[in-house]
Formats: structure tokens, sequence, C-alpha cells
């Protein structure tokens, strides 16, 4: 197997690297089909009160008197040396508007992780453990159920909760503990259900293999053989998915941090949208798309090494179908592709 | 056998099981759902017989009643009315989102299995770039290009969800293509134009139908969070995500934000349900 690793992992990286500069690429290309020049009309909004000077240089500096073709190099270019350019709202560096509000975005977006692990990982074990009649049905129905509320109708329901009803944040400064806890539980709902449906699957898959009976048959303790036989593997593919969610958190982030009043990477591409500052919009999407191939490559690379059946070359794992796309198409994809 | 017996075979195969004839009593429960949403958007004067632009200013705020259904909001209008006409815009641009996702994506995915070798490792990275970028992100990119409306937001949705179809479409064309009544029909000297139709089309697109299904409800839920952005139709405009928007604003009026959350919520679990039971018995 580790002689066929090398040119796997290489190969990997290499369709990861074209598929960030093409998804660059694209982002330039849809900001730019806009009707009108939003840049210029930007500059010369006397809100924004820039001076000639200030207007020149910044249409010098995006060549904005040079063909399409041309701007677009020279922007993949400064993209690849880390430079994003200047925001046309506030005439700041948008690598330092991003920089300021990653910290609250990632904090959010990892605590919406663990919110969803948590949640996911409670359902789908408690599907193998409640009797059938009872609670069973129940549990099993949460996660359509959780892919059905619009997010947005999760956080007011938790702000009308726990923030006006029972005060345990205020919404004056949602950046506490409690705060970013019930923020991250509006973000993490929908993310669990998506993980529960394929843990869900994946135990039911499991439990109902010959070498479960077997086990069983010789005398192996539930807990052993719950945890031996159906916990590990049930959780690898769940990794999988964990990888595929992330682009889901930083969408979501968005809808999220604007009903909390948090600022961060959701609230600056709302201000973004909203006064049509193109180089923190065409950063933020790069950058989410950049984070998105790099935590799918070390997924991939990451699955061969944990799973010895997995075999290399052809297709690489199931990727993501859709943020809900269900469970069980994807894992149709999964056997297709991984399992010999 | 003959040829008629070999094409013959798969599409009686197709045709019978698209279709189930039974079902459980929540899949009936959600296509009467489905089906009451769906006439409120065809013809939604004929649910609701006051109007859902004017109101009353001496009528604001009134709680449910027999006269207002759902209560009134900030300006007296009724608010039964407003989530009946809302469901025009919101169920009509997600059925516009998912004919987009099923046309561009089934095309990009018919193409890459079909014709394979470089056609295939192209589209293939064009597929992984849009999956890169966070369909939500993306979704909002794109309205905001092409304008603040709610038939731009159904494109942006329509566009965030192709790659998905051309996946699906992609592994299902890869399928059929190896199986045997395909080879035969090459055997005996079809085209490839005829094959691709007659063959691979009709066999490769049955199971975009629940995934379809899932992406309409799915879509619903992706509208909603843009108008509730404010990046639909504005105001007097009532799509569902919409009202929830400026419901929100008023505490004291809670069935601002309930009933149109109820109705969203109701309608997309109704849309997963179908879909879930489409691919069980499919």
């Amino acid at each position: 197997m580790l002689r066929t690793y090398g040119p796997y992992a290489l190969r990997r990286i290499g369709q990861a690297i074209v598929v960030v500069l093409l998804a660059y690429l694209f982002t330039f290309f849809v900001i730019s089909i806009l009707p009108g020049d939003p840049i210029t009309s930007t500059l010369r909004n006397p809100e924004n009160g820039f001076t000639e000077e200030d207007i020149a240089r910044i249409v010098s500096y995006y060549g904005l008197d040079q063909p399409f073709i041309v701007q677009l190099v020279n922007s993949l270019g400064r993209f690849l040396v880390g430079d994003f350019g200047l925001s046309l709202r506030s005439n700041l560096p948008v690598s330092q508007l991003i920089l300021d509000a990653l910290g609250s975005t990632l904090q959010l977006a990892f605590a919406a992780l663990l919110v969803a692990v948590v949640l996911a990982v409670g359902i789908a074990y408690g599907t193998q453990f409640l009797p059938a009649r009872y609670g069973q049905g129940l549990l099993r129905s949460l996660p359509s159920l959780f892919l059905s509320v619009p997010n947005f109708v999760i956080g007011l329901l938790l702000i009308h909760l726990f923030a006006f009803g029972l005060g345990l944040f205020s919404m004056i400064d949602t950046e506490t503990p409690w705060g970013t806890f019930f923020a991250a539980v509006a973000l993490g709902i929908p993310v669990s259900a998506q993980l529960a449906e394929v843990l869900i699957a994946n135990l039911d898959h499991e439990s109902g293999q010959e070498y479960i009976s077997v086990a069983r048959s010789r005398g192996l303790r539930q807990s052993k053989l719950f945890l031996r036989h159906l916990v590990k593997p049930s959780s690898l593919p769940a990794v999988t998915v964990l990888a595929l969610m992330v682009g889901e958190l930083l969408g979501g982030a968005l809808i999220t941090e604007s009903i909390f009043g948090r600022v961060g990477i959701g609230t600056l591409v709302e201000g973004a949208v909203a006064s049509q500052d193109l180089p923190v919009l065409q950063a933020v999407v790069s950058l989410a798309a950049l984070v998105f191939v790099t935590v799918n490559l070390l997924a991939d690379l990451a699955y061969p090494l944990l799973d010895p059946r997995v075999q290399l070359g052809g297709e690489p794992r199931a990727r993501a179908l859709s943020p809900a796309a269900d469970q069980e198409i994807r894992s149709d994809l999964q056997e297709e592709v991984s399992i010999v | 056998m003959t040829g008629a017996a070999l094409t013959e075979k798969p599409r009686a195969f197709a045709r019978t099981r698209v279709i189930p004839t039974t079902a459980p009593v929540t899949v009936i429960f959600s296509f009467v759902v489905v089906v009451i949403v769906l006439a409120w958007s065809l013809a939604p004067g004929l649910f609701a017989q006051q109007d859902p632009t004017k109101g009353d200013p001496a009528d604001k705020f009134l709680p449910p009643s027999l006269a207002h259904l759902l209560g009134t909001d900030q300006l007296g209008r009724d608010q039964f009315a407003r989530v009946v006409f809302g469901a025009q815009s919101s169920v009509t641009s997600a059925l516009v989102a998912v004919v987009i996702g099923v046309v561009v994506g089934g095309l990009i995915g018919l193409l890459a299995g079909f014709l394979g070798s470089w056609t295939d490792v192209v589209l293939a990275r064009f597929v992984d770039v849009l999956l890169a970028i966070p369909a939500f992100l993306l979704a909002v990119v794109i309205v905001s290009s092409l304008g603040f409306q709610t038939i731009n937001a159904a494109i942006a949705t329509g566009v965030s969800a192709v790659a998905v179809f051309a996946r699906v479409m992609r592994a299902e064309v890869i399928k059929v293509r190896g199986s045997v009544f395909v080879e035969s029909a090459y055997l005996q000297g079809g085209s490839s134009l005829h094959i691709l139709f007659r063959h691979v089309l009709p066999n490769a697109s049955r199971s975009l139908i629940p995934l379809a299904v899932l992406q309409f409800g799915l879509s619903i839920l992706v509208i909603a969070s843009l108008a509730f952005l404010g990046y639909g139709d504005p105001p007097p405009a009532s799509d569902w995500g919409l009202l929830i928007s400026s419901g929100k604003d008023y505490p004291r009026s809670p069935w601002l934000v309930v009933w149109p959350a109820i109705v969203t919520i109701l309608t997309v679990l109704s849309i997963n349900r179908i879909s879930r039971w489409l691919r069980k018995s499919s």
C-alpha cells in the first residue's frame, strides 16, 4: 500500500491546488459579471469620502483601467502571494479585516462542531439502546426534523427562550460564554443532523453484520461488543462527513452571526454585500474554498492510513452531495468507491 | 432474444419503479401538506380573501382570531393572507432553483459520464470548484452580483445545487453505461446519440427524482435564509423568510414569527419525507 500511497498523495495535493486556484477564478468571474461597475460606483459614492487621489490610487492598484483578463491575472498573482488588496469601504487591507474577524468565527465554528458531534453521537447511539417501541422512533426522526428547520428560526427561538426569557445572555454583548454556546447550538443543530444520519446508517449496517452475532454468541459483554464492533467501524465514515461539514459551518456562520449580533466573518460578508465591497467578498470566498479543500485533502490523505481496506487509485472517497444531501445516497457512493 | 426485448425491459423496469402504489400514513399526510402549499402558490387568491399588502392600521398586532386566522402584523395586514401569498414566491422560486440544478447539473453529469476521458476530467474539476465554495456563501455572492431580487435568489440557489446533481448523474450514467443492455444496443449498431437518449438518459435520470425532491425542500430553506437576510424582494413582498425577519422585531406578537416558521418547517419536513419514501421504494 505504501508504494501506491506516495503517488496518490501527490495527485490529491495537485488536484487540491488546482481546485483552489479555479475557485478563485470562478469567484472573480461571478463577481465581475455584475451589471455596471460597482468598484467605480462605490468609489464615487460621496458617503465613502474618497479623494480623487485615493480613487486614482485604487484604480491603478486594481488595474481597473486594464482589460478584464489583465485584471484577472494580476489579481490571481496577488492572491498567490497572500495579498488580498484593500477594502473599498474602509480602505484597510482586507487581510487585516479578515484576521480581526476570524477569531470570533473560529470560536463559534469549533463550538458548533463540538455541539454537533455531541448531539449526533447522542442521537445515533441512543437509537441502538432505546427499546424499539419507545423513544427510538422519535430519536430516528430527529435528524430529519433538524434538517427541516431554517437555522435562523432555531437562533430566534434560542434567543427568545434564553436571552429574553431566562436572561442567560444579553443581546447587547453576545460574545459571552452563554452567548457563544447558544449561537453554537443554532449553528450546530443542522450539522448534527447530517452527522447523526451517517452514524445511524452505519450503526444499523454494522449491527446487522454476522460478526456481531458471532461475537455475541461467544459471550462478549454488551459494552465491549458495542465499543469494539459498533463504535469503531461506524466512526470512520463519520470523520469523512465531518470534514465535509466545514463548508456548511462557514456558510451557516453568516446567518448565525447576523442573528446573534456577533462580529465575525459572517457579518464581514454581510457588510461587504451591502456595500459591494468586492475585494472582501473575493477574499472570504476564496479562503473558505481553501479551508474546505484543505480539510478534505487531509481527510483524504488520512483515510487510507486509517482504514486498510481502502483501495487507492480511481476516485477519492465520496464528496459532499449538498449541505443537506441525504446520507443514504452518500453512503451508497462511499461503498462504491472506498471499500474493496 | 430479440433486440426489442432487450431494449424494452429496462424501460418497463424504470417505469414501474418510479411511482410506488402504496404509502405509509405519514407520507400521505406529507402529500396533503405539499398539495395545499402548491395550491396556495398557484392560486393564493382562492385561499386568502384579504389583501396581503393593504391593512387597516386600526387592526394592527391583533392576535389570531376567526377574522384573522394568524393575526395581523404591524400595519394591520392579515398574516394568513401574507403567508399564503408568500407561498407564491417562496415555492415558485424553489422550483426554479431545482430546475436549474437538475438541468445544468444533469447535463454536466451526463456529458462527463458518457463522454469520459478529458471531458470528464475538466467537468470534474469544475464540479469540485462548485463543491469547494460553501453553498450558502456561493448563493450569497451570486445574488449580490445579480441584484437583490427573489428570482436572483432562486438562480443563486440553483447554481449552488448544480454540483450535487452533476455528481449523482455522472455516477448513474457510468453505472448504466456499463450495463448489459447498453452493451447489446452498441453491438446491434446503435449510434451513440440513440443510446444516450434512449437508454442512458431515461435510466440514469430516474435516480435524480428523489434527489430533486430533497433539493426542493432544501431550496425553500436557502431562499428563506436569503430573504431573511434581505437579499430577496423587498417588502411588501411576503416571502416566508422575510415574514420571519420582519416579525422578529415585534417580540410581543409571537404569531408573526411562529406561523410563517411552522408553515416553512411543515412544508420542508413533508417534502423531505416524500423524498425519503421515493428513494426507499425505488
